[in-house]
């Protein structure tokens, strides 16, 4: 769930998908689910060129499973609040376990 | 184990050495001929993990101008990425 | 005469695969493959796990600059084997940088192209495989 969460705090913000067929896609992120998969709002893929099956879409919705990176906006991100975040599921997880 | 229950000391399980590279510079390999080095602010059970100033390396065969079979790497730099766990193979500290 | 009560809205926005999905309900999508297949249709159903169902679809072949049109009618999609949805512009979708071309010739450049690729990886896999690292799960595009 803490990527899950991680991403909702993401919405609306500029991201480039990084699929693991190499395709990248960057656009702004308008949703995501517990799959990961994620939704992007006017896209622009950055070898068009190469792709030129997506020159006349808007918009797409990614499947989780295929995805490879997603590049975030470094300023985005409270890398201290998202440590704690990390820790406290970790351990919450090992609780789980037991 | 009690200390557990902060999350912060004891190793029990293998994700429990991550945990302790949290904040540091961690080298990440991936399937797809790729390499990443970068400090670790995340991850997950499924080894989703996010990395801040990354920088990835890429093993390429030849050219497709002269067909040597010599193995290149192109480096790409990245100021915050997410990367998807099941393209993970290991994660390491780094010295 | 009545006004219609409008039902509440919905939040904004809501988590899940299904409110993801409901939005490109009956629009004109292409859906691409892990196999690569570039579908087009209308999407009508679907379930929490991706799986679709398209209308009037076609399956466009793409080679270089060229590309071309299979009529193939009504497809039920397995969710695993879907990469991407893409909503089509419908205002933008005639202006292809690319020219319409028969089947048959989409495939004669297509056999060319995936044979000198096929062998490219073979080669890159070998020598990779060397140096301790592993192919990506195949993905195809």
């Amino acid at each position: 769930m803490l990527f899950f969460s991680f991403f909702k705090t993401l919405v609306d913000h500029e991201v480039t998908i990084e699929l693991k067929n190499d395709l990248s896609i960057r656009g702004t992120l308008k949703s995501v689910d517990q799959f990961l998969n994620i939704k992007l709002d006017d896209i622009q893929v950055v070898d068009e060129v190469k792709y030129p099956h997506l020159s006349a879409v808007k918009n797409v919705f990614i499947r989780g499973s295929v995805v490879r990176y997603v590049h975030l906006p470094a300023n985005a991100v409270d890398t201290a609040l998202l440590e704690d975040a990390t820790r406290r599921e970790a351990a919450a997880q090992a609780n789980k376990a037991k | 184990m009690a200390d557990t229950e902060n999350g912060t000391s004891t190793v029990a399980e293998p994700l429990d050495l991550v945990r302790l590279s949290l904040d540091e510079v961690v080298f990440v390999k991936l399937r797809g001929d790729r390499e990443l080095r970068g400090r670790l602010h995340a991850y997950d059970s499924h080894c989703n993990l996010v990395l801040g100033e990354v920088e990835e390396t890429i093993y390429v065969v030849g050219d497709d101008e002269d067909d040597d079979d010599t193995i290149r790497t192109v480096k790409k730099n990245s100021e915050m990425l997410f990367v998807r766990g099941d393209s993970v193979v290991i994660i390491a500290t780094t010295t | 005469m009545d006004v219609p009560v409008l039902p509440e809205q919905l939040p904004p926005q809501v988590f899940t695969t299904g409110a993801q999905l409901l939005d490109l309900t009956d629009k004109k999508l292409v859906i691409v493959l892990r196999d690569g297949r570039k579908l087009i249709g209308t999407l009508r159903s679907y379930d929490q796990y991706a799986n679709l169902v398209l209308q009037d679809t076609v399956e466009r072949l793409y080679s270089q600059d060229l590309y071309a049109d299979v009529p193939r009618g009504c497809y039920i999609v397995r969710g695993e084997n879907v990469l991407l949805l893409g909503e089509i512009d419908l205002d933008k979708e005639d202006d292809l940088p690319l020219k319409q071309a028969t089947v048959d010739e989409i495939y004669d450049a297509q056999r060319l192209e995936s044979a000198n690729k096929k062998q490219k990886e073979k080669k890159k896999a070998r020598k990779l495989h060397g140096l301790g690292f592993e192919a990506e799960n195949e993905l195809v595009l």
